[in-house]
């Protein structure tokens, strides 16, 4: 590897917000089938 | 083969597993802070090197996933305990996602340091092909609907897939190291210890009630297709949906 | 381990009265391999240098085909559940079997090295290794092979599912065997071609017995 890396600030907001969303947007899909699920159960 | 009964949802799982996540968005919200904004930048790879403090998490925390699943899958073939079913259920696609955003991350921190997406390197690649391995699992949890025999063959193949992965991580690493020489992130410098270390236990908390939460749906979708049909049609009904 | 043998002896029955769907995959192995060639162009050189790794890659996609066919009967027939009722211990059905699609496997690979030879012009002094290579390489596809054609033929999606959950699974015997063939043919002056063989023989010995002892798993109602 020569020299440096110089800036990149996108790439390191891409992976960031890339992983934010997907484990939020999880997060999300979980809430939403336990609370589904419970509707269903005290139905 | 006698089989215990499917439990009910446990509130008490639910709690902690909620507990768990506050504790680990908590973690990752200083974690993410100090990486972004504390951390220096490195010395060769300059800010890019901030990629690290998600990347290096995600990467451990993805195996750990498919650890979790491999135990569950000789936990549930050995006890036959659907509770174990369904904690594979949850490890499994964990751990598909976590391989996701390994990958991913991995692309993006490669563009910028190597030059191409994708360099073959070893261990991402390793991941790849278990990351497709443990798809398969997952499509073949769909494609069967008896409930045993979903259980049984996800856990067997999980079982397979997973003891494939020395394998794997060793062949690709000797195939690929004839053509290149490794170069490893360093992240031995102490002001990046921390950071990487809150970054990894705010993750570990978040795994942890995700896989919990995620188990408990499963443990809820299989007591309704185990229910021993009352009046037929809303047993059907229930199971039906996913 | 009569068990064994006559399991084996039924299957290898089975795969000669079957013979000509068994030439059909050889012929569906040589056309992939000139399809492969088509993708790459004549250029002579490049042909060379990959002939090792198409021989692998269309050797992996026929046995599908293969280890499909292999269960097709037994399912239609509901044969496995047979055995099992007349006592015929589960990883005796599947190591007779396993040996069957092996020796089948590896004459389908035999047929296809000569076309392999007409197609990408290797030299042929490694050939002996590389029919060794074959031997070790197609073990290692049948075993895994077996065991998800077993379980996948009882699902509704078996074409999808045999390749998605096998291919991930083969991907070092994939490597070792490329590795090893393409040293072969092309020239091996650091002598690697002995480790790779090795690599190939630490991948049949964890997954034969491993395959074998989960098959129970897969063929109980």
């Amino acid at each position: 590897m020569t020299g440096v890396v110089t800036g990149g600030w996108e790439f390191v907001w891409a992976a960031y917000g890339i992983t934010f969303a997907v484990l939020a947007g999880y997060g999300i899909r979980l809430a939403v089938g336990l609370r589904t699920g419970k509707e269903d159960e005290e139905r | 083969m006698e089989i215990a009964s499917a439990p009910p949802v446990s509130p008490r799982a639910v709690r902690g597993a909620l507990v768990a996540l506050g504790v680990g968005i908590l973690l990752l919200t200083v974690g993410w802070y100090q990486g972004l904004f504390v951390a220096p930048p490195e010395h060769y790879m300059g800010e890019v090197q901030r990629i690290m403090y998600v990347h290096v998490p995600t990467a451990w925390h993805a195996l750990l996933a498919l650890s979790f699943a491999f135990l569950s899958a000789l936990a549930f073939l050995w006890k036959n305990d659907w509770r174990w079913d369904a904690r594979l259920e949850a490890a499994v696609e964990m751990g598909v996602l976590l391989s996701i955003l390994c990958c991913v991350q991995g692309a993006i921190w490669g563009k910028p340091t190597w030059g191409v997406w994708w360099d073959w390197d070893p261990r991402l690649t390793a991941m790849a092909v278990m990351l497709v391995a443990f798809l398969g699992i997952l499509a073949l949890r769909h494609l069967v609907d008896d409930p045993r025999k979903r259980a049984v063959w996800s856990s067997v193949a999980t079982v397979i897939s997973y003891a494939n992965v020395p394998i794997v991580y060793f062949s690709v690493r000797w195939w690929n190291s004839l053509h290149q020489v490794q170069s490893t992130p360093k992240t031995v410098d102490s002001a990046m210890v921390t950071p990487l270390r809150i970054n990894a236990f705010g993750m570990l908390f978040v795994l942890i009630a995700f896989v919990t939460l995620r188990s408990q749906i499963a443990r809820r979708r299989l007591a309704a297709e185990l229910a021993p049909p009352p009046a037929a049609s809303t047993a059907l009904a229930a199971g039906g949906e996913r | 381990m009569r068990a064994v043998a006559a399991a084996f002896y039924k299957d290898l029955l089975l795969g000669w009265r079957g013979r000509a769907q068994g030439m059909a995959v050889a012929v569906f192995g040589a056309t992939l391999l000139l399809l492969l060639s088509f993708a790459v162009g004549p250029n002579a050189q490049m042909l060379r240098q990959l002939g090792g790794g198409f021989l692998w890659v269309a050797l992996l996609f026929s046995s599908t085909l293969a280890l499909t066919e292999s269960f097709r009967l037994e399912r239609e027939n509901r044969a496995i559940e047979g055995m099992l009722l007349l006592g015929v211990h589960p990883a005796a059905i599947f190591y007779g079997k396993a040996l069957a699609n092996w020796l089948q496997l590896f004459v389908l690979g035999l047929l296809l090295l000569p076309v392999m030879v007409v197609l990408y012009d290797p030299s042929l002094d490694g050939i002996g290794g590389v029919i060794g290579v074959l031997a070790l390489g197609t073990a290692g596809l049948s075993a895994p092979g077996t065991l998800h054609a077993g379980l996948s033929s009882q699902t509704r999606a078996q074409q999808v599912l045999l390749p998605l959950l096998l291919f991930p699974l083969v991907v070092p015997v994939l490597i070792a065997a490329v590795r090893a063939t393409s040293l072969l043919l092309l020239g091996d002056p650091m002598g690697q071609a002995r480790s790779w063989a090795l690599l190939l023989l630490a991948f049949d010995g964890v997954f034969w017995p491993l395959c074998g002892l989960l098959f129970g798993h897969v063929i109980e109602e």
